[in-house]
């Protein structure tokens, strides 16, 4: 069984707040959202309890209504060193990073390691062979944004899927790993998981394609989480009882 | 006319779909068609949109919630989801739309998937984001007046 995730921007940036969109996301069938604008909402990982200022916390969300809420942070500037000071800065403090894609930051992204995600690489830059094989390297996800297939019409759709498409083939031609989300920023942009493999067979994905990208979300949340955990020291040690053989 | 024989009559799949909006949206079965068939058109181009058919039966829509039920030719209920998914709003209102389900009949379909009662929309005033505002509530669900628009926001957040 694979557990589906989606991306979502939830109030203040978006229309739904957190929990609306984990009510919603639970109908859908998808086991979990990551908050991409974490911050300003207020969602930390852990807070089973409510903030002081009465907003409920990520896991009082997910425990009401059986839904994983993943914090994460999106980082959208203009220039690369502004964007690896932040990276650092919060690194330690949220589950995922994502950074926004621009001409200025894909290679930035691609080249750091310590970046989970990059964010609608095709929106407003590009990518090529170089960036893919460094992706590869460091383990940065690229982002198949499905939401402006699903939101928008006419020439920018064309011009969206035909992006789509040149990203699909490098990604593919180098096992680059990807992730894929609507990128909802309402409860009414969601869009249940079969849907969304529906859409992506149709615009030239396979379904195993995008079941793979939904589900990527969900593993990196849980490695990160294991390596912001106290017990992790580094990739293959960690603290406490050791596993007995026998 | 006379009707076809039973093995040429095309074979059609009804899917019920599940619409949600904002308590404000107001339109109609013609505009949820014209919608469906707008981003078929779109997404399939004119023989794909053909193709699936996406015909509206059965649509009923108050208060920012509803149900259609939608008939596709058999065999072609991946592209018509597709379609569904791509339809952003309706009459200028955003939409959520979601299959429910499928069936073989339209009445196996409605008996299934269609009428499942929703509660009663109520109105009241309710404190959100420091401040006093109308919304509308449905089953745990709130729609709160923002600056422009609604905000969606569940109890938890009350």
């Amino acid at each position: 069984m694979v557990d589906y995730y989606e991306a979502v921007r939830a109030y203040p940036d978006g229309e739904s707040t957190v929990a609306r969109l984990a009510r919603t996301a639970a109908e859908y069938g998808l086991d979990g959202i990551v908050v991409r604008n974490a911050p300003e909402t207020g969602i930390t990982d852990e807070n089973a309890e409510d903030e002081s200022d009465g907003r409920p916390g990520g896991g009082r969300i997910a425990s009401e209504y059986g839904v994983d809420v993943v914090d994460a942070i999106e980082i959208d500037t203009d220039d690369a060193s502004a964007a690896n000071a932040r990276v650092t800065d919060r690194r330690e403090e949220r589950t995922l990073v994502l950074v926004v894609g621009s001409s200025a930051l894909n290679r930035f992204a691609c080249e750091e390691p310590r970046v989970d995600v990059l964010a609608r690489p095709m929106a407003d830059g590009d990518v090529n062979h170089v960036l893919a094989r460094a992706a590869a390297r460091n383990g940065v996800r690229f982002e198949f944004d499905f939401g402006r297939v699903l939101r928008l019409s006419g020439g920018q759709r064309v011009q969206v899927l035909s992006d789509l498409r040149k990203l699909r083939e490098i990604v593919f031609q180098y096992d680059a790993p990807y992730v894929v989300s609507a990128a909802p920023e309402s409860h009414l942009h969601l869009r249940a998981p079969r849907e969304l493999r529906a859409v992506g067979e149709t615009i030239g994905f396979d379904r195993e394609d995008v079941e793979r990208g939904l589900a990527e979300w969900g593993r990196l949340a849980a490695r990160n989480r294991e390596r912001l955990s106290e017990s992790f020291i580094e990739p293959g040690v960690e603290r406490g009882r050791y596993e007995e053989d026998d | 006319m006379k009707h076809l024989p039973k093995h040429l009559r095309p074979r059609w799949r009804y899917l019920a779909i599940g619409i949600e909006s904002w308590p404000d949206a107001d339109f109609g079965s013609h505009a949820f068609q014209r919608a469906c068939w707008y981003a078929a058109q779109n997404l399939l181009g004119d023989p794909g949109a053909a193709d699936v058919d996406l015909r509206v039966f059965d649509f009923s829509f108050a208060d920012g919630d509803g149900t259609a039920i939608v008939r596709v030719r058999r065999g072609e209920v991946e592209r018509a989801r597709a379609a569904i998914a791509c339809v952003e709003a309706v009459s200028g209102s955003p939409v959520g739309l979601w299959v429910l389900g499928m069936s073989g009949t339209m009445r196996a379909c409605e008996e299934r998937y269609i009428g499942r009662a929703s509660g009663e929309t109520a109105e009241r005033n309710v404190a959100f984001a420091d401040s006093q505002r109308p919304a509308l509530m449905r089953d745990g669900r709130f729609d709160v007046h923002g600056k422009p628009g609604f905000v969606g926001a569940t109890s938890l957040d009350i």
